[in-house]
């Protein structure tokens, strides 16, 4: 695959590392931060990541059981992260050829309202089935803006075992 | 999302779900708590003085309530042979641990490390030194989640200290303070009344404390008046906390007829208010 950034083709991902940055991501999700707004969702820019990357190997089904976990965790209704991080994996996986042609920032920006989706989707939920909306609650927006801003750095962590060179010239470094 | 929200089908499945996830969460519990040991370990003896000096501002807090609630204590006993009442029922006391607040943008919820395994039951209620601070609302083998006080549709029935006139205090969502509804505006209420448990439902042992009023609103045109409370237990203060394993059952006389209809009157839905006359035959 041809790294858009840089022109360079990158090296094959490798499964393994794809699932072990998934496991990770959902360990920093279950850190007992505590119940603040504005703490990033780490799970859900890992899954939009390889959702834009890899969509061949993290599709919406992983989405889906990764966030009936986080349903589990989170005390919420069954599903309801399940259902937003499908929509948001389904969205992802159909823009990928767009975003993925863009520069880092410009593709923080245009997954800027699939952050917010994932952000606010309790929160509309909670006003759908009861017919309170929390306006309070809607400071999780925030949460959506850090998570945007955190999109370069995910990238680069999550594309440098890619960007790797093939055989390594100890002789001469470039 | 509807399923689970209306009917209790899904449960299995959680509960089959928290079974993976909950080593993990604990594992992840382990970075904090070693944190915690640290700072614990090089604490100044500034912050211990400080610590100190707070502990007997609290314990002298805690006498006077304590000589409050003996003192209703014995007027009420005194009533209730009066009135040839059933006398109060006696209940078991479960240390519990807060593991986490699990992140949620409309209610607040705690987490503890004890379950069904420990003889802990739906509804029962979760106190610290301080007083209330909520409701198992599910159970798990070994962990249960407490609905705290401010979750939305959450009631508790309370007496106020001072005077014993009883309420019901209602929360209101997350951030929001809690509710003291159905009141006329002339009910005898001051800013700073302390409001206890009165144990009408049979879900909580009467005196505990429950929140203290913070704000009256009288409105004399609807003869309502709004009164805001806020709670006394704070959450994210200690780790420790006690369940409260009063058994409602004890108080509820026709057993015959309860066990026939316990699908209704046994069993508490979390979070609704149920109330019930008590000692009534």
């Amino acid at each position: 695959m041809i790294d858009f950034q840089s022109g360079y083709i990158l090296r094959p991902a490798n499964p393994l590392f794809i699932y072990f940055s998934l496991l990770c991501a959902l360990l920093l999700n279950l850190l007992p931060i505590g119940n603040y707004g504005w703490v990033p969702d780490w799970l859900i820019i890992c899954i939009v990541f390889w959702n834009i990357h890899q969509h061949r190997y993290v599709g919406v089904m992983i989405a889906f059981t990764l966030g009936l976990l986080m349903d589990v965790h989170n005390s919420d209704l069954l599903g309801l992260h399940a259902f937003s991080y499908s929509l948001v994996a389904y969205l992802a996986i159909s823009w990928h050829r767009r975003i993925i042609a863009l520069s880092v920032f410009t593709q923080a920006l245009h997954l800027l309202p699939i952050f917010l989706l994932v952000s606010l989707f309790p929160v509309l939920t909670h006003w759908v089935l009861s017919g309170e909306l929390y306006w309070w609650a809607l400071t999780g927006s925030i949460q959506a803006l850090i998570e945007t801003m955190l999109w370069p750095i995910a990238t680069r962590i999550l594309l440098a075992p890619q960007r790797r060179p093939i055989d390594v010239d100890h002789n001469r470094p470039i | 999302m509807l399923i689970d929200f209306r009917y209790k089908t899904l449960n299995p499945i959680r509960d089959n779900v928290n079974w993976i996830l909950r080593p993990l969460e604990y594992v992840m519990l382990m970075p904090r708590n070693v944190f915690d040991a640290g700072s614990e370990y090089f604490t100044t003896r500034g912050t211990l003085d400080k610590e100190n000096q707070e502990m007997k501002v609290r314990q002298a807090e805690l006498s006077l309530l304590a000589n409050q609630s003996e003192f209703l204590l014995i007027e009420n006993q005194n009533l209730r042979q009066l009135m040839d009442l059933q006398k109060q029922i006696p209940f078991k006391t479960l240390p519990v641990e807060i593991l986490f607040n699990p992140p949620n943008p409309i209610s607040q919820r705690i987490v503890i490390n004890r379950g069904g395994h420990d003889d802990l039951k739906l509804g029962n209620p979760i106190a610290n030194d301080a007083g209330i601070l909520g409701q198992v609302v599910r159970l798990y083998d070994r962990s249960a989640e407490v609905s705290l006080l401010e979750d939305p549709d959450f009631a508790v029935p309370v007496q106020v200290a001072r005077n014993g006139l009883r309420a019901a205090v209602f929360g209101a969502g997350r951030g929001n303070p809690l509710e003291l509804r159905y009141l006329p505006v002339a009910s005898d209420l001051e800013v700073g009344d302390v409001l206890i448990t009165s144990g009408i439902d049979g879900v909580y042992p009467p005196g505990f404390a429950v929140a203290v009023i913070s704000r009256i609103e009288r409105n004399a045109d609807k003869n309502s008046s709004n009164v805001l409370c806020v709670p006394v237990a704070v959450v994210n203060r200690y780790r420790q906390a006690l369940a409260l394993l009063y058994d409602p059952q004890f108080d509820a006389k026709p057993s015959v007829v309860n066990k026939s209809s316990s699908g209704g009157a046994g069993v508490m839905t979390p979070g609704r208010r149920q109330t019930r006359a008590r000692g009534m035959q």
